[in-house]
């Protein structure tokens, strides 16, 4: 959300002095305040998790069994790009919630839309390196990695709306949005390092599935917090 | 720019704890915000209460700022989800109170005559919405300035000056209701 506004005509003719009853209810609760970082700086608290979520899973597990057919770039590469790309993401969300500094929709929608056009490059370009078909049990093994998706997420969502309501987010479901699809692109970029399923059908309704439910649930977190910050004051 | 340079100077002593700052603050960023928000309600009263709103959080959320970016977008941002967050509130709010006629004045204790309910009643119809319904929430209805927040989606401290401000516009209308009926009186 781009605004301008034309500067010239600040105080012309206006009696603009605080009122009284304002200028009493701000001195009660007035003192110094520390500036918020920069988004990107903010980001950085996220990394830990990012790395942990990226080694989480195959260390607990396995490491998915078909990793000499895709190589190191395959495997570690595409992974490191998707916590990447989830990190900016959880930045992008993070610059939306200070007032004045939200995205215009075509921004907006190309941070929505390019990450998934990423997720379907690599799980077209993964089948074919190593087409690995889910024959029995698809349903257990989908909601398994559904699940595993969506739940590596919650610490980095909960982390990014804390981070991201710690601003005065104003459009809340926006902002959580952001950060939620972030964190579940990071949540996945380890899960899909235990998981060899390469089968699209999978991988976009179990693992992006996965993913958007945490935009879902960074989504109503973030409604949620910031609601009760601004009840609270 | 001169305006803009000079704002973002106090808006960072602002943040350091200058309150003198805010008086300047105020001065420069009031009347636009002000126009803006008359422009989306169309109604001077109410964009004034919402101007309150807008500065108490912009006080709330002064830590956001950021001096290398200008001071009006940020304000203008915080003003127009003021100004979201009131019509979505507007929307969720329960409407009996608007039909005065509706309310069971605890009045009748102090009032001598019908009339003196009657005058009440003329003057709440004069008293602009937000402030009326905040007035009787508390006053009539009993409940808390927290409760009566959550209820229209303001800050606590909006709902005690709505209220505040609505028993002192009620209290003037009356006393002129009362000058007039003296008047009227002495007349005869």
């Amino acid at each position: 959300m781009t605004q301008t506004t034309k500067m010239t005509p600040m105080t012309q003719g206006a009696d603009m002095r605080v009122p009284a009853t304002l200028r009493a209810q701000l001195a009660a609760g007035y003192g110094p305040v520390r500036p918020l970082a920069s988004p990107l700086t903010r980001t950085l608290w996220v990394v830990p998790f990012a790395v942990l979520t990226l080694v989480a899973a195959s260390m607990t597990f396995e490491f998915r069994m078909d990793a000499t057919r895709l190589g190191w770039a395959g495997t570690w590469g595409i992974s490191g790009v998707q916590v990447v790309i989830g990190l900016a993401l959880v930045a992008v969300a993070l610059r939306e919630a200070i007032p004045g500094r939200g995205w215009g929709r075509v921004q907006t929608a190309a941070w929505l839309t390019v990450p998934v056009l990423m997720v379907l490059g690599v799980t077209l370009s993964s089948w074919e390196l190593s087409p690995v078909r889910l024959r029995a049990q698809w349903w257990w093994v989908g909601a398994l990695c559904f699940a595993g998706s969506a739940v590596s997420a919650l610490p980095g969502v909960a982390l990014a709306s804390i981070l991201a309501v710690r601003a005065y987010p104003t459009r809340p479901a926006l902002t959580g949005a952001l950060l939620g699809f972030g964190s579940g692109l990071m949540g996945d970029a380890g899960w899909r390092l235990f998981c060899h399923f390469s089968e699209p059908g999978h991988v976009l309704a179990a693992h992006l599935g996965g993913v958007l439910a945490s935009a879902l649930m960074g989504a109503a977190l973030t409604t949620r917090l910031s609601g009760a910050g601004t009840r609270r004051n | 720019m001169d305006d803009d340079v000079k704002l973002r100077a106090l808006m960072a002593d602002y943040q350091a704890g200058r309150f003198e700052a805010f008086d300047e603050i105020y001065a420069l960023v009031a009347p636009p915000v002000r126009r803006f928000l008359l422009g989306k309600v169309r109604e001077a009263t109410k964009a004034d209460d919402l101007l309150q709103d807008t500065f108490l959080q912009i006080h709330r959320a002064r830590h956001t700022f950021d001096p290398a970016h200008p001071v009006m977008p940020w304000a203008m941002a915080i003003a127009r989800h003021v100004w979201l967050m009131d019509l979505r509130a507007a929307s969720r709010r329960p409407r009996p109170t608007d039909d005065v006629t509706a309310i069971d004045l605890p009045v009748a204790a102090a009032a001598s005559s019908f009339a003196e309910r009657a005058d009440v009643r003329r003057a709440l119809v004069q008293v602009p919405s937000s402030r009326r319904r905040a007035a009787i929430e508390h006053h009539v209805w009993g409940l808390s300035f927290r409760e009566i927040a959550e209820r229209a989606g303001i800050a606590e401290t909006a709902a005690k000056l709505r209220s505040s401000r609505g028993i002192a516009q009620l209290r003037s209308l009356l006393k002129a209701a009362d000058v007039s009926r003296t008047k009227r009186g002495s007349h005869r």
